[in-house]
């Protein structure tokens, strides 16, 4: 399949306004949202924040309150059919048809989006090759594990090579070989021009998957991060992790030295400093003072540290 | 809504419900029961000599062939949307291409057809009681139709019910309700409401040729009034029409014969009932010359109809609830 050029017609998705209720619940109060062809736009937020509720009306499945939506420059709630036709979508939760081999799950979705026969039956092998699948073609669904059915999940939505790509937690339940070769996976299937949306809990992985962040939060997007852009431990206050052979002395050298610290644990002890400069200073002090100092490094990562920053006037 | 879509839905039914694996055993119990049952039948009527034993017989076996098909049925739809739902494989089908009129009909045709197939089992013991004689052509292929025509409402009711329940086994017990509704609650209504609905009338006897009543003895003599309470089921009639088993019976094409009601055919002898309450009352007097001339209007059209339009509207219904995006959920479903 070609990408199709709709011209004058706006590509990825374009959200804007967007509002759902249920009853009472305030589900997605109002969210912005974009993400561009080319990229890997992650959806992130605490649980509850509204991710999947937002990526439901994406997909066609939900009619929003309030907002305007564009889906591969459509209207899902309009023109849910035009849409359907150049979206996969994931859900965070699913089943498999018990019953079926992982071959003709594939070829059944296949055969729903109307692609002809022997072009599904080549599509359903290409996509259990790239689920690293292959060997498992043939047996029934209910053998895999949870990851593998996973995979297999993230690329039946990947069937009729769809040009806007959604996927609601692809990473859960994958181990960490796994969670890389999703990424290739993605990062792959993004540059050939098409758009990919992921939502994730699982900031580290994001940190190398994703070209852009939107956070969300009780049902508001509340800010939009471009990946490169992210401020790194050179310019921010960050905490950094030390480690030496002798704790004590390390302990006693920060103390001398009006340095706040945590109370030492097995992992190290933390300080907060301000950016590259006084880590620097730090070390050299430390050294210099003959504390034997195994590490020192910044923990977490600049995704994690903007994502802390957001939530933390949560209670 | 196209044939092809419908034909991805109904064949992915069908697999999933071949692999389930027990089906072999449903069947072969199916069978076991129904040839049993026409065996007694054969047995219990060879003591008796008549002529239509064939459709004495074929008459009992296809009632309770719909009666064992009134339980299975519901069984086989009642849980294909909420189920699906609940296994988290409604959503992913509801954005590809299929439609939700494909999803709806699919899974009506999946299940209508298997009830089909359940009845196709019974052939042999139809052609047994062919072979027993009594049976014409046109009453085997009306009653089979009938028969197939009901199948596919008592499924498009169950169909409807899952489709607005969200629990499969709230639907299950709708679905047998609903049957149990159309099958008993029609009697029990129809025997309720026309005793509620009796009417005292005033007869004139007319004088009676051979009377020898001395008048001065009886006040009326010989020619007289007097009251007597009677049943309109003339307007109550059409409570019974829903009933699938007085429909089966209704709609069988009769002979002269089972027409002037000489036959013990359990059919016939529902038909006959069922038409003379579509009559109502007739006069206990009457000399050859009142209403029972008449000849009693057929029921079943107007049952068979309703009960068309019944399945119509529950396939309309899960059209319905299936067609995305979606602005109204049932209170703590989730789409994914
Ligand atoms: N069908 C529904 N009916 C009622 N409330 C709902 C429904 N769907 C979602 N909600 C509520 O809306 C809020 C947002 O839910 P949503 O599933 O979108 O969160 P999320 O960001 O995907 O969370 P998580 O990270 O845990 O997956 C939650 O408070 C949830 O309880
Ligand atoms: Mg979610």
């Amino acid at each position: 399949m070609t990408m199709t050029e709709t011209s004058g017609r706006p590509p990825g998705i374009v959200a804007q306004g967007v509002r759902r209720t249920f009853g009472s619940v305030e589900a997605v109060r109002s969210v912005d949202f974009h993400a561009q062809p080319g990229e890997i736009t992650a959806l992130v937020g605490p649980n509850g924040a509204g991710k999947t509720t937002l990526l439901l009306v994406l997909a066609t499945l939900l009619v929003p309150d309030a907002g305007s939506v564009s889906v591969a420059g459509y209207d899902p709630m309009t023109e849910a059919g035009e849409v359907r036709r150049r979206l996969g979508w994931a859900p965070d939760v699913f089943g498999l048809y018990d019953n079926l081999t992982a071959r003709e799950y594939l070829e059944f979705f296949a055969d729903a989006y109307r692609i002809p026969r022997p072009r599904g039956q080549q599509r359903a092998a290409e996509l259990l090759a790239l689920a690293h699948l292959p060997e498992y073609a043939d047996s029934p669904v209910h053998v895999l594990s949870r990851g593998q059915k996973q995979r297999l999940g993230v690329v039946r939505a990947m069937v009729h090579d769809p040009e806007v790509l959604i996927l609601d937690e692809p990473a859960s339940g994958l181990d960490p070989r796994s969670r890389v070769d999703l990424k290739e996976m993605l990062r792959e299937y993004a540059e050939s021009g098409r758009t990919v949306v992921v939502s994730s809990h699982i900031l580290s992985d994001l940190e190398e998957l994703a070209d852009r962040v939107v956070f969300i939060d009780k049902g508001l997007s509340v800010g939009e991060h471009v990946m490169s852009a992210l401020p790194t431990s050179a310019t921010s206050r960050r905490t950094w992790r030390l480690r030496s052979l002798d704790e004590p002395a390390l302990v006693a050298a920060l103390t001398r030295n009006g340095y706040s610290h945590s109370e030492p644990t097995a992992a190290g002890i933390d300080v907060d400093l301000a950016d590259d400069a006084a880590a620097a200073a730090l070390i050299a002090g430390l050294v210099n003072d003959k504390v034997p100092l195994v590490s020192c490094a910044p923990i977490g990562g600049a995704l994690e540290a903007a994502y802390l920053e957001l939530t933390e006037g949560r209670s | 809504m196209s044939l092809a879509g419908i034909g991805v839905v109904a064949r992915q039914e069908f697999r999933l419900r071949i692999r389930t694996g027990r089906w072999r055993w449903l069947l072969g119990a199916w069978l076991l029961v129904v040839t049993g049952f026409t065996g007694l039948l054969y047995a219990g009527l060879q003591h008796t000599t008549r002529t239509d034993d064939g459709a004495v017989m074929y008459g009992g076996l296809m009632l309770f062939v719909l009666a064992l098909a009134a339980l299975v049925a519901p069984a086989l739809a009642a849980q294909s949307v909420n189920g699906d739902r609940e296994r988290g494989v409604l959503a992913a089908l509801q954005v590809t291409a299929l439609g939700a009129g494909d999803i709806a009909t699919g899974k009506l045709v999946a299940a209508w057809g298997t009830s089909v197939v359940f009845l196709a089992l019974t052939l042999p013991d139809v052609l047994w009681c062919v072979a027993a004689g009594g049976v014409q052509l046109t009453r085997l292929l009306v009653t089979m139709g009938v028969m197939v025509l009901l199948l596919g409402v008592i499924c498009a009711i169950a169909l409807a019910l899952s489709a607005l329940l969200r629990r499969t086994t709230t639907s299950g017990l709708l679905s047998y309700l609903a049957v149990f509704a159309l099958s008993i609650g029609t009697l029990v209504v129809f025997g309720l409401v026309s005793a509620a609905t009796q009417e005292t009338r005033v007869v004139h006897t007319p004088v009676d040729p051979n009377c020898s009543i001395d008048p001065g003895f009886s006040p009326g003599g010989c020619s007289g009034t007097y009251t007597e309470s009677v049943v309109r089921t003339d307007r109550t009639w059409w409570l019974l029409a829903p009933n699938p088993f007085l429909i089966l019976a209704d709609s069988a094409p009769q002979t002269a014969k089972q027409k002037r009601g000489s036959s013990t055919d359990p059919l016939g002898s529902m038909a006959r009932w069922v038409r003379d309450q579509r009559r109502g009352p007739t006069s206990s007097f009457t000399y050859g010359s009142l209403s029972s001339t008449r000849n009693p209007g057929a029921v079943w059209p107007w049952g068979l109809g309703f009960d068309v339009l019944l399945g119509a509207g529950g396939l309309w219904l899960t059209t319905r609830r299936l067609r995305t995006p979606t602005r109204k959920l049932a209170r703590g479903a989730r789409i994914a």
